[in-house]
């Protein structure tokens, strides 16, 4: 048995039967040679699917099928909801990012008396300073109250047009999870410049933990680092603001979409 | 096809008179169903599906198979037309038609963002409370829950003495208000898709949508020159006003606008 390698497809022979010109048989010796290397023919390959994919004719969609675009839009606008919800999340999350470079997350300043800490002399130095700071912090928060409204509403939509029900329900569940971490995204957020407006808000925050019955004072310890506001607490808002909600939220959006690319679009009839 | 079970053409009820004495072919006025999506290329040849003849792979195939002609036998045994469109594809249909909206909201945005600046206020100071604390606008709900004081005393058992404090009835209706939220799927079954076929759940959301922006006057009445008690009033009556009329509208339409559409969907026919 010869050690030297099989041409399984005998690229030679099958070259040899063709009635080929020069140039086309320098163009298949060429290719046959980058392809045993390269495997050209497999990305060639994906190339089709993609430009067919690509190019794939919409079918009717639903109004035109069953002539309902004469009476009126129907819901149809509102069906865009999720999207924007999550183009205004990356939005934020991008605009986030660069306010973290110049964000202190501390309360180290005379706060007693009223002075500003050093979260707050931060916040003032983005607007003040930093080239594009102002309008950076403006575009995190329009983007963050965008995506807040586009999520009601995308609630909303999913309510009123049924789309919860039957093989939707654990994404409706999921829903309600990822509202609660966007209001707790929202809410974190709003403590870290250490306005009086977040100072007040996280007290109030803090008297609600610990109102609540046996795992009251343990919340109000993992949430806001202690029973008085502090240091402790603009530290566990910045650290659940950039670093924990970003992943749960992300990966949960993930499975979101994920669901609804698998079941598709419920649509209104 | 190896399985013996499922029903071949011929048992099906394609030629069955209906009760009405048409038949199925008679009463579709909808243009008939969907064209069937064709085979993309990942679907394996008959060849290549046979080769996977030993182990777990054979049962796998014969498992897919059977449920994919179950699938099947009862899409085409089913009369209900709307069993077609339960579902549209995310990508590409939905999505492309969501790009030019996407790019619209994204410069809404920026323009946005670039004529009003976002709140800057005074430094936090612990040792001052402010005249009026407000989370941010969508908070304003919950906020407005932790208002429901006045609720608390007629809770009242044994003597007067309220049952639980401020904090924990506000605490308590937040869960209630998201446990009722997450138990929808399971409450409200079945196949309808507009509100005008269940007026009722439309009217218990246009409620609860009203009850949302009521609260959140309470957590503002600060800035309303409203008797607290009026308003106090208003934000439990007017979600069931509102409620009340929904509920009326949506049944007119049902007899009336929607009643063409009714009759395509659901294959009412007319009487012979």
């Amino acid at each position: 048995m010869s050690l030297k390698k099989q041409d399984d497809m005998d690229h030679n022979a099958w070259l040899k039967g063709q009635d080929l010109t020069a140039i086309e048989t320098v163009f298949l010796t060429t290719l046959i040679w980058l392809d045993k290397r390269l495997r050209i023919v497999d990305y060639l390959e994906l190339l089709e699917t993609m430009y067919y994919r690509a190019n794939l004719q919409m079918p009717k969609s639903h109004t035109e099928q069953y002539d309902l675009d004469n009476k009126f839009w129907y819901w149809y606008p509102l069906y865009s909801l999720g999207s924007l919800s999550i183009i205004a999340y990356l939005l934020a999350a991008v605009s986030g990012a660069m306010l973290g470079f110049y964000y202190a997350p501390s309360t180290a300043g005379a706060v007693a008396q009223g002075d500003p800490t050093a979260a707050y002399d931060s916040m003032v130095m983005i607007m003040k300073d930093v080239q594009f700071g102002f309008m950076l912090r403006s575009i995190h928060r329009w983007a963050a109250q965008f995506m807040v409204a586009a999520v009601f509403l995308h609630m909303l939509r999913v309510y009123f047009t049924g789309a919860y029900k039957e093989p939707r329900e654990v994404n409706w569940i999921l829903g309600v999870v990822l509202i609660a971490l966007t209001l707790l995204f929202g809410f974190s957020g709003y403590v870290l410049p250490w306005k009086q407006l977040s100072f007040w808000a996280a007290q109030i925050g803090v008297e609600l933990a610990l109102a609540t019955p046996l795992v009251g004072e343990w919340a109000a310890q993992l949430l806001f680092g202690g029973f008085t506001l502090g240091q402790a607490t603009l530290v566990r808002m910045y650290i659940l603001h950039v670093f924990v909600l970003p992943f749960v939220v992300t990966a949960l959006i993930a499975i979101h979409v994920g669901i609804v690319w698998v079941q598709g679009i419920a649509e209104p009839h | 096809m190896t399985d013996d079970t499922t029903p071949t053409a011929d048992d099906r009820t394609d030629e069955q008179v209906r009760t009405d004495g048409g038949t199925d072919e008679a009463a579709r006025t909808d243009g008939g169903p969907p064209a069937t999506v064709p085979p993309d290329d990942e679907t394996p040849t008959w060849s290549e599906r046979k080769e996977r003849s030993q182990g777990l792979a054979q049962l796998t195939y014969q498992y897919f198979e059977r449920s994919r002609r179950e699938d099947e036998d009862l899409r085409t045994e089913s009369t209900y037309v709307e069993r077609d469109v339960l579902g549209f594809p995310t990508w590409p249909h939905e999505t492309i038609r969501n790009l030019a909206i996407t790019s619209f909201f994204l410069g809404i945005i920026l323009l946005v963002a670039s004529i009003l600046p976002s709140h800057f206020g005074d430094p936090a100071n612990p040792g001052s409370t402010p005249a009026i604390i407000l989370p941010d606008w969508y908070l304003y709900w919950s906020f407005g829950l932790l208002k429901l004081d006045p609720i608390n005393p007629d809770l009242a058992v044994l003597g007067g003495n309220i049952v639980m404090s401020n904090e924990l009835l506000g605490l308590i209706a937040h869960g209630a208000i998201f446990g009722v939220i997450t138990l929808v799927p399971f409450l409200n079954k079945g196949n309808a898709r507009r509100p005008v076929e269940e007026p009722g759940w439309a009217a218990l959301g246009v409620a609860g949508v009203i009850l949302a922006i009521t609260l959140a006057v309470l957590a503002i009445q600060n800035f309303f020159p409203v008797q607290l008690e009026l308003l106090f009033s208003l934000v439990f009556m007017l979600p069931v006003a509102g409620g009340v009329v929904t509920y009326a509208v949506l049944k007119t339409m049902r007899e009336g606008y929607m009643y063409d559409l009714n009759r395509r969907y659901y294959m009412l026919r007319p009487p012979k």
